[in-house]
């Protein structure tokens, strides 16, 4: 009974566009894209590294110029240089500068201070109040050359990021903005700074705000989406027919309201649907009259609503 | 006994232990290179203590750490145990990937990035392929960083003293551990027809692994005694 027409499938047509890459070439895609970040990851740790090591010597800039009054370019340089950081990173940096006799404060040109005499803890606070007072291990006291520079930079470390700079992403609103405790003095640097600060183009970063928002909202983060290995395409579903509001006087929809319960109206208590809608009748016509502005394409959804 | 000549009596004898140690670190620290193939004679590897103070004396009894330096050429064999294969797809391979190597003792209570790029750039200038720094602390995190950051023109390896105060592969309980060429990993892998990743692993980090300074990609062979087979030999892939 061999004939040469096929059967015809009783089984829908897929109507999704079939999938055109093979499968090799979606895995190395998803491979490249793996590597790109491990690179991207390696990159900003190389980064790190040498800003460390231009840091070590830092600041170039000698007298007047001093840890209270920093020289602009330096604190400049510093804040640029710290911005991939994490504490722990700023950490390292105390640490090689330390080795180095210098300060921790990286904008401070003295050594640190020594202390004399065995013994691993020293006090702080003896002659000051009650609530002041400390025993702490005499490395860190030994990693400043004064309180108020221990100070300084402790108040950087508070304003690093937690998050590494790999997973910051490239919007500006995770750039970190540094500020120093004590800013450089001169006048010409704060007018550049206020400069920065006055938004000219403010359109354009509440545009970007607004998009970050979106994706959030989406739940689209991390570099997976900026680079679109996501895609996602929203289009507008067309109808053709004129939208009418939904009326009870129709018999056809009468009859199809006893049934739809079955589908979508299983929150609707089973005693009222006993009733086959004979008290209810009325009050829904009246709920959906109460709303005759509203354009309602679908009846049996507008039903729904009104109904609730 | 006063108390000043007791404090005498202890410095010397702190002096005594730090140069018992250092001597132990340094004869370790020869039996690796030599264990990895370069050329050394036996009299420099098997100093005793009296001739290695003799040598590294600064004259107030202390050892001077950076004289310690010395250098070693490899072996033809090693050379040709790192050697690339011929083979029909790559007819002219890429010369051995092994070199003159330099081992130094640093000195200082802490090592940071300075030190470990002078280091580098030491071994750059001088053209050392491999360099091995020996330290009495611990290296500053973000020092141990600049070492893949040059791994592209030299090879630096960082060993604390204290790892080196006895020969770990002499240890009974340490089976013996042969580095295989390319030629007799292919050979191998032909044997048992297995991809390496078949193999068993040993980690890079691991002590033995250490020792041998071997790289990723590689196959050691691990020669155990057996009480039932007489030996018994196994073999990891290095990741």
């Amino acid at each position: 009974m061999a004939t040469s027409q096929k059967p015809k499938s009783i089984l829908k047509k897929a109507s999704y566009p079939a999938t055109t890459t093979s499968k090799e070439d979606r895995d190395r895609d998803l491979a490249l894209y793996h590597a790109d970040l491990i690179q991207q990851r390696k990159d900003i740790e190389l980064e790190i590294l040498l800003a460390t090591e231009t840091l070590i010597d830092y600041p170039l800039a000698t007298a007047p110029y001093d840890a209270s009054n920093p020289a602009p370019a330096d604190a400049q340089t510093f804040k640029y240089l710290l911005r991939p950081f994490q504490p722990s990173d700023y950490d390292a940096l105390i640490l090689e500068r330390n080795i180095n006799e210098r300060c921790g404060y990286t904008l401070c040109a003295n050594a640190p201070r020594k202390e004399s005499g065995g013994g691993r803890w020293r006090m702080v606070g003896k002659y000051g109040k009650g609530k002041d007072f400390k025993v702490v291990d005499k490395k860190e006291l030994e990693k400043w050359c004064s309180e108020a520079c221990a100070m300084r930079a402790l108040y950087v470390r508070v304003q690093l990021s937690e998050t590494a700079a790999w997973e910051r992403g490239e919007r500006g609103e995770n750039t970190v903005k540094i500020d120093l405790r004590d800013e450089p003095k001169s006048d010409g640097d704060t007018v550049v700074e206020g400069l920065e600060k006055l938004q000219l183009a403010g359109d354009d970063s509440v545009k970007k705000q607004d998009t970050a928002h979106l994706a959030l909202e989406r739940g689209d983060r991390g570099p997976a989406a900026r680079i679109g290995s996501v895609d996602v395409k929203i289009l507008e579903k067309e109808i053709q027919r004129v939208p009418e509001a939904p009326s009870l006087e129709d018999e056809d929809l009468t009859e199809r309201l006893d049934t739809i319960h079955l589908g979508i109206l299983e929150h609707v208590g089973r005693e009222s649907r006993g009733q086959k809608f004979t008290s209810m009748g009325s009050e829904k016509k009246m709920a959906i009259k109460r709303h005759p502005q509203r354009r309602i394409s679908d009846t049996l959804v507008g039903y729904d609503l009104t109904l609730i | 006994m006063s108390n000043e000549e007791d404090r005498e009596v202890k410095q010397r004898e702190a002096g005594n232990r730090e140069t018992a140690r250092l001597w132990r670190a340094w004869r370790t620290v020869h039996e690796l290179v030599q264990d990895r193939g370069y050329i050394l004679s036996e009299a420099e590897v098997k100093i005793s203590l009296e001739d290695f103070i003799h040598k590294f004396n600064s004259g107030d009894g202390n050892i001077e750490k950076n004289r310690m330096t010395f250098t070693a050429h490899p072996s033809d064999e090693m050379v040709a145990r790192y050697s690339n294969p011929v083979t029909d797809r790559d007819p002219k391979p890429a010369a051995p990937d092994v070199g003159p190597i330099k081992v130094k003792f640093e000195e200082g209570d802490s090592i940071g990035i300075k030190n470990m790029r002078k280091f580098a750039q030491e071994l750059t200038q001088e053209s050392f392929h491999t360099g091995i720094m020996i330290t009495s602390v611990n290296i500053t995190p973000a020092a141990l960083k600049i070492i893949p950051a040059v791994a592209s023109e030299t090879r630096i390896e960082t060993f604390l003293e204290a790892d080196l105060l006895v020969n770990i592969t002499h240890h009974e309980l340490v089976p013996k551990h042969v580095l295989l060429s390319k030629e007799e990993k292919s050979a191998l892998l032909q044997r048992y027809r297995l991809k390496e990743t078949q193999l068993p692993r040993i980690q890079v980090g691991d002590p033995v692994a250490r020792y041998l300074g071997l790289r990723r990609g590689q196959v050691v062979k691990i020669i155990r005694k057996s009480e039932t087979a007489g030996r018994y030999a196994s073999y990891r892939y290095t990741v």
